[in-house]
């Protein structure tokens, strides 16, 4: 199985790679900010969103850009400024560079969310580590404490259940509310 | 579990073309199971939305260090600069 060609593993791991991204392509995104006139948490925003983007789609490819990814942070930051301050909203996607609409948290989902959080964060944290961080199974028993593979997959598909069934109740609820 | 399992492969296209067709006639005859693959669809979009929102804290936590630490001064005034001298 290939394993990861950034580590992204723990939280220790991701703060390490955030701290290395920013020294090095934070200098260029605010440098770029600013020259259009924008300010200090402008720039933090609109990196901070590139990191997210950048993180999502080295996951997704499981990609390296160590050599260039300050061109590519850079590249990001850029096209999310030009997005935001041409007209404001309606330019056309560009190469799935957008966090995509569909997975912007809606106000109901906020509320599902917060219920996820707080009554089952294990199961949360474990389920993000296969579906968000794209961990294989051996790297999540590992990092979850299980005795192996085998144990792990039960869990994860226990968890997945309890998500669904959850999922499916606060729909139902919230469904009153609606008028 | 079993099923789950296979609703996930199903969704994730892991399935073997023959499983696939056989689940595909599943769907079609149990409306409970079309309804599982449904809200199965929406858990894994809860917890791409839960790890996104996770992620963007531990983002956050790393800015806030660079910005406040001793060790990163020469870094964030490097930064602060860029905005003071306008």
């Amino acid at each position: 199985m290939p394993g990861f060609k950034f580590s992204n593993r723990t939280a220790e791991e991701r703060e390490k790679l955030f701290i290395s991204l920013y020294k090095n392509a934070f200098p260029v995104v605010a440098r770029y900010v600013n020259k259009m006139g924008g300010t200090f948490d402008e720039a933090k925003d609109v990196f901070q969103d590139s990191l997210v983007i950048y993180y999502e789609k080295s996951v997704e490819c499981s990609f390296e850009l160590k050599t260039n990814e300050k061109a590519y942070l850079l590249g990001i930051a850029k096209h999310l400024w030009l997005k935001q301050h041409r007209d404001n909203s309606k330019l056309t996607p560009i190469d799935g560079l957008e966090i995509e609409s569909e997975e912007t948290a809606q106000a109901s989902d906020k509320k599902v969310l917060n219920f996820l959080q707080t009554a089952g964060k294990k199961c949360m944290d474990l389920l993000r580590s296969f579906y968000y961080d794209g961990l294989q199974l051996a790297d999540a028993a590992e990092l979850f404490g299980f005795s192996g593979v085998r144990s792990a997959t039960v869990q994860k598909y226990k968890c997945l259940e309890k998500v669904r069934e959850t999922v499916k109740q606060k729909a139902l609820t919230y469904e009153d509310f609606v008028d | 579990m079993i099923e789950t399992e296979q609703i996930e492969a199903h969704l994730m296209r892991r399935s073997e073309p023959g499983d696939q067709l056989v689940f595909e006639a599943r769907l079609l005859l149990e409306s409970e199971l079309h309804e599982k693959v449904q809200w199965q669809q929406e858990a894994y979009r809860m917890v791409r939305l839960y790890g996104r929102d996770q992620l963007k804290q531990e983002i956050e936590a790393v800015h806030q260090k660079l910005f406040s630490q001793k060790e990163h001064t020469s870094f964030s005034q490097k930064i602060r600069r860029l905005f003071t001298n306008r």
